[in-house]
């Protein structure tokens, strides 16, 4: 499961870098995110709008910028095609209280388009918008 | 025989109306001919939200539909003095404009139809002001509704507060739309004054003013019906439940597959669920 998560994530970004516009959005976001699924650590650095690398946790001395901690279930139908009401956006997870989103969020928010977009790379390709 | 311009049935005109001792210059358009539907839009928008409704030739043909630009919104002008003012929007001033343009507008007996904002503002009528009213279509509509953000997010010197306001409203749209009108509806959001979204949101997450008082309306000669959409996680089916089971006599309507944006976000599912609402206003 959480090497699975980990290869996904790293699909997203290829995924990424095959958006032009998404690389335009995201040339300011030069930031690493901490995704935490059922307790498992994922830490994705991005650099330039691009996603760098993907690093599985646990670990105390990787700085994050923000962080998104959830559950497999909640991420599973986050990824459906049409997602159900409250799994269809991440503000989603904190409003049902199936997630929590923490850190430096005025970062999030500045960046909120381009990192909603990169998150939804993990719908199939064609709901992915 | 001339050619005809291939224009819309929409037309555009400016109304100047005092508020509370300051002139503002508004934007109204309007469409159709018979029952007058006075039509307001959300927080952060304007009345191109009303664009499919206005353009539905079969609901044209028997409604009159008024769509003004709120002052600060879309093409209506800010009042005098805006630089130096922190825009900050009221009930009381929100309720004033709405009674002036009816005035203004010379309208005789109309439907009123808000949504979110413009939603609560008819729930505010329809206790204190229901006089000029024939009856009231809130969409998206509840008594209260708290942040669930921080406003100030979008009005600051280093961030685009458009650009981030219409990245969190997407939170509030259906997957279920057609992907052009979904992306129409934010780029209103996109095009908002700045500090404009904020203001609004002021009124809306702060104005408590209804809580316990719902049962005050009068709907046994006002209608009051209530529109919600299933994916709307600023005003949920729940919260339009709560607020629906408050007013006696008010109706319900829960749109599956709709956000917080109905007519704009998706004009197809919403128009039955509005042929409707305004079938029960009689």
């Amino acid at each position: 499961m959480t090497h699975d998560l980990r290869v996904r994530f790293e699909d997203m970004g290829r995924k990424l870098a095959e958006k032009p516009h998404l690389k335009r959005l995201g040339a300011l976001f030069s930031e690493t995110v901490l995704i935490e699924i059922d307790g498992n650590e994922y830490y994705l650095a991005f650099h330039r709008g691009a996603l760098e690398r993907v690093t599985e946790g646990p670990s105390r001395q990787t700085p994050w910028r923000f962080a998104i901690r959830t559950d497999g279930e909640a991420l599973d139908k986050f990824w459906q095609p049409i997602p159900e009401p409250s799994f269809h956006d991440i503000f989603g997870f904190v409003k049902t209280g199936r997630g929590r989103i923490e850190g430096d969020i005025l970062v999030l928010v500045k960046n909120l388009r381009f990192f909603k977009e990169f998150m939804a790379l993990g719908r199939p390709e064609e709901a992915a918008a | 025989m001339s050619a005809q311009p291939a224009y819309e049935p929409i037309i555009g005109r400016y109304v100047t109306i005092e508020v509370q001792g300051r002139s503002y210059r508004v934007f109204v358009e309007e469409a159709g001919q018979g029952q007058p539907v006075i039509c307001f839009h959300t927080a952060g928008a304007d009345s191109r939200q009303w664009r499919h409704i206005m353009n539905d030739a079969e609901l044209t043909a028997n409604y009159r539909f008024i769509a003004p630009d709120m002052p600060w919104h879309g093409k209506s002008l800010p009042p005098e003095g805006f630089e130096e003012e922190e825009y900050l929007l009221t009930t009381e001033v929100y309720v004033e404009t709405v009674l002036k343009l009816v005035e203004a507008l010379a309208l005789e007996n109309p439907i009123y139809a808000g949504c979110s904002m413009g939603g609560r503002i008819a729930l505010q009528l329809a206790l204190n002001n229901p006089e000029p009213f024939k009856g009231f279509i809130a969409i998206e509509a509840s008594d209260f509704q708290p942040a669930w953000y921080d406003i100030d997010w979008f009005h600051r010197p280093d961030a685009h507060g458009g650009e981030m306001g219409a990245a969190l409203v997407s939170a509030n749209i259906a997957p279920q739309g057609p992907k052009a009108e979904r992306w129409n509806t934010q780029w209103m959001f996109m095009q908002s004054g700045p500090g404009v979204f904020r203001g609004d949101l002021n009124f809306y997450t702060k104005d408590d003013s209804l809580v316990g008082k719902l049962g005050g309306i009068d709907t046994s000669n006002k209608p009051v019906h209530i529109m919600v959409g299933t994916y709307d996680m600023t005003c949920t089916p729940e919260d339009a439940k709560r607020t629906a089971d408050q007013i006696p006599g008010a109706t319900l309507a829960v749109m599956d597959g709709i956000g917080h944006f109905p007519m704009s976000e998706n004009p197809a599912t919403f128009r039955p669920h509005f042929v409707e609402a305004l079938a029960k206003m009689g």
